[in-house]
């Protein structure tokens, strides 16, 4: 009872030991430290599925290179690289943002479960260390492709114990996933502030329920192929045998997790920008029911469209699914258009947050344009498994998630840490990693489209592919310098950063995070926050935005 | 004032459009959107071209309107040195909003049914075909078995590493000019892919079962083929050739193929799935 009165009142006053501040990271409930946990960790991820990336690209640089030694050396980095950047970088770098910032959006003091949401970060944190692991076993890693088709995957064609790891490890990590998602429904159905009612949440919570609703559908058939997968592999199970049709049993229940997977990604990032547009324009989201409707709908949609990634089996129905792949493009469509409808007749201004998001819905547009032509089974025929595939979707993930992520962390950093990072670096960053993502993956397109398979390790000097592999490899290098400008930026800021106190350091914030204290308060507010729209944080802090006009020098504007 | 600085702007699009020109892109190239091969390689492929190419052009009409507003909205909507206060706080506008959503539901159907007609042609099955094909993938190589002349030809897996002229070796299949084909595809271990690059088209081999690909080649020559499904370590090296020759050609590399004494068929009784409850050759065929 002595030592822990002494403690208390200690608290805050000394520095805490190693130590205590090791034992507080890993106890902790705290939805922002869990949040933070999930962002350090899926960072580091996507820097080592990043190394990997540029070993693939060194690899192809030129016709019969061997900078790995053997090719099945070569699919194991390729797999690896799909399942670290699908699985432990872009799937738990929602939970991030989720986490951080969806409590505090809503008004909340914290999660609605706040030890599951622990458990599910250490289910996260132990099952990708389990499926990555298979590099320190002899035979190596996983190497049958992230998507680990039967019967490629069983012990006969793919021996040794990193494909146990992969299998194992993601099961246990998906189950994380999941309670993330029951989590994050039940906060925001259950934990809203008075006044916060469904059609004031800020496009971000929305966004994070609807992907939370779709984790939730999608995870759990994953979780069981896996067991399924797993079973074959140590137990002789024939689940995915093909005497019994099992190759496409797998392919059907890997792509029902799959392709709801890819909006999984997508959705909260959408969010991102969605908050980031109208504070830098000065105006309210445009079409704000229209943007919820369309995430609904694009939700909805992306369950009934799986098999467009099997087109080329023979074995599905080929109309339905080019039918129901091609109607996503509609809601998505109204997205883009919703968002340039924030910019427009807006006041834009171009700090990195904003740059990133410009960033993030140039790339996407194309990245939209190209899943138009893939949905087409006339022209998939030809272009599956090529790297116009490959093309695809980097533009359509990585154009999303690493473009948002930068542009969330830039936006949201002054709130996690009370310190600004600095814009001139940020911005250099910027550009940098907008050359080098576009040559690295614009010239990939015309690869597929010659005839380039994807998961190739080489190439034929005769097949015409050199040069452009070549342009492809240098854009990865620029790309992979581009994270070096971030890295010094966070270094000298948390050094010598800028601080501030401000609640709202960029001025025209609009949802409760930017009506609290910066860094965030212990349990996010000292008072129950007054929300009477949309924009609660805008409303308090611009009581003058009603009938409002632009002044140039004195000059009336409309 | 606002003329000179949309002229400046006006560089960037320009500037782009003459050095794709410049590029060494001849016209036939891009009227074929840079698809490989010539026109009439099969007797899908300009169905495909044509599909292809309006696409394309159709998005593109697209994503420049796109492109072009946001570019537009940043450039004239950007806030100017000694601004102050707010925009209108606009926060919809039904009219317009109805508009972007109708217009692409238009363009979707109008492209659904373009794609339905054109895959509809494409997996069209031939029920009297003149040559009957059965390519087995293995592995990391090809078994093409000669159905009506019953001879077969068995690939080895290539071996090269960065210089040219592997491209002979590779394992070849020949067919007949202007003969309609069907090919059964079937593999005896993993998944492979049989993608014929110039023929626009792919189809998976399952072990376990039968895939069908049915067309018609218009053009003689050789053509590249590749394993477009991840097949295991040598996935890179799982090549081939198809070469298209005249009849008479056909007929004599039919006839060099029995006088090795390659006759008859090699079916998928060296399936290496083990421990299955299909060994039973009624069920694994």
């Amino acid at each position: 009872m002595a030592t822990a009165t002494a403690s208390k009142s200690t608290y805050g006053t000394s520095k805490k030991t190693k130590g205590q501040i090791l034992v507080d990271w890993i106890t902790t409930t705290d939805h922002k430290k869990i949040g933070y946990l999930y962002l350090i960790t899926s960072f580091a991820y996507f820097l080592i599925g990043g190394v990997m990336a540029l070993v693939i690209r060194a690899q192809l640089a030129a016709p019969g290179l061997e900078i790995v030694q053997t090719k099945e050396q070569y699919n194991q980095l390729f797999t690896m690289h799909g399942t670290i950047m699908l699985l432990m970088f872009a799937t738990p770098l929602f939970a991030a943002f989720a986490n951080i910032l969806m409590p505090i959006q809503i008004g909340a003091p914290d999660v609605a479960f706040p030890r599951l949401n622990a458990i599910a970060y250490w289910f996260y944190f132990f099952g990708s260390f389990v499926a990555v692991a298979g590099f320190f076993t002899p035979q190596g890693a996983a190497s049958f492709g992230w998507f680990a088709y039967a019967p490629l995957s069983n012990t006969t064609f793919s021996p040794g114990l990193g494909g146990d790891l992969w299998v194992f490890g993601l099961a246990l990590s998906g189950f994380g996933t999941i309670m993330g998602g029951v989590n994050f429904i039940t906060t925001i159905l259950t934990m809203r502030a008075p006044g916060m009612t469904m059609f004031r949440l800020p496009i971000f919570t929305w966004n994070t329920l609807v992907t939370s609703i779709l984790v939730i559908m999608c995870f759990p058939p994953f979780a069981a192929a896996l067991f399924a997968l797993g079973a074959d592999r140590r137990f002789d199970a024939h689940i995915f045998d093909p005497a019994n049709g099992g190759p496409m049993l797998w392919q059907h229940l890997f792509w029902f997790f799959g392709h709801p997977e890819v909006y999984i990604l997508a959705l909260p990032f959408f969010g991102i920008v969605s908050e980031i547009f109208p504070v830098f324009s000065r105006k309210p989201i445009f079409g704000y029911k229209t943007l919820v409707y369309a995430t609904i709908a694009i939700a909805a949609l992306s369950m009934t469209v799986w098999a467009h990634h099997m087109y080329v089996t023979g074995s599905v129905l080929l109309p339905f699914f080019a039918f129901t792949t091609m109607l996503i493009a509609i809601p998505t469509g109204v997205k883009v258009f919703n968002w340039i409808g924030t910019l427009w007749k807006g006041s834009v201004t171009f700090e990195t947050p904003m740059l990133y998001s410009l960033g993030f819905l140039t790339t996407f547009i194309f990245g939209g344009l190209t899943g138009v032509i893939l949905a087409s089974p006339a022209l998939d025929f030809h272009l599956s498994d090529s790297y116009f595939v490959v093309a695809h979707f980097h533009y359509v993930v990585f154009g999303t998630v690493v473009f948002a992520m930068f542009a969330g962390i830039y936006f949201w950093y002054p709130k996690m840490t009370g310190k600004m990072l600095n814009e001139r670096l940020g911005k250099i960053q910027f550009w940098l990693l907008f050359l080098g993502f576009h040559t690295t993956f614009l010239i990939q397109h015309w690869l597929g489209v010659i005839g380039m398979p994807r998961r190739y390790a080489t190439y034929l000097p005769e097949d015409g592919f050199t040069w452009m592999n070549q342009v492809s490899t240098v854009g990865a290098a620029l790309l992979g310098l581009s994270i070096i400008p971030f890295l010094w930026n966070v270094y000298i800021t948390a050094r010598k950063g800028e601080k501030t106190t401000l609640n709202d350091p960029w001025g025209y914030g609009r949802s409760l995070e930017w009506a609290t204290g910066t860094p965030f308060p212990r349990h996010n507010f000292t008072s129950i926050p007054v929300v009477r729209s949309e924009s609660p944080a805008f409303d308090l802090n611009h009581p003058e935005a009603t009938g409002s006009v632009m002044h140039t020098a004195g000059k009336k504007k409309d | 004032m606002l003329k000179k600085r949309g002229l400046k702007w006006a560089v960037l699009p320009a500037s782009a459009a003459v050095m794709l020109l410049l590029s060494g892109c001849s016209q036939q190239e891009f009227s074929r959107g840079f698809l490989p091969g010539v026109p009439g390689v099969t007797n899908h492929t300009d169905q495909i071209t044509g599909l292809w190419t309006t696409s394309w052009i159709v998005l593109w009409g697209i994503g420049l309107i796109a492109w072009g507003l946001m570019f537009y909205a940043i450039i004239v909507y950007r806030r100017r040195k000694g601004e102050t206060g707010l925009p209108p706080q606009l926060r919809y506008n039904n009219p317009i909003e109805t508009l972007f959503t109708v217009v692409p539901l238009i363009i979707t159907i109008a492209f659904f049914a373009y794609t339905a007609r054109d895959m509809a042609a494409i997996e069209e099955p031939n029920p009297n075909p003149d040559v009957t094909i059965s390519v087995i993938a293995k592995q990391w190589s090809w078994d093409f078995n000669y159905v009506d002349g019953n001879v077969y030809d068995s690939g080895v897996q290539s071996q090269f590493a960065g210089k040219e002229g592997s491209l002979d070796a590779l394992p070849t299949l020949y067919l007949p000019v202007n003969k309609s084909v069907k090919i059964d595809l079937s593999a005896r271990d993993v998944i492979h892919s049989f993608w014929v690059v110039d023929f626009l088209y792919k189809k998976d081999m399952f072990p376990g079962r039968t895939n069908h690909m049915y067309f018609t080649p218009q053009v003689e020559g050789t053509y590249k083929g590749k394993c477009a499904e991840l097949c295991g370590e040598y996935h890179s090296m799982m090549l081939f050739n198809v070469k298209v020759v005249s009849q008479a050609e056909y007929d004599s590399h039919l006839a060099a193929l029995a006088a090795a004494g390659n006759v008859g068929q090699l079916d998928n009784r060296y399936d290496r799935n083990q421990n299955l409850p299909g060994d039973n050759p009624e069920i694994r065929g």
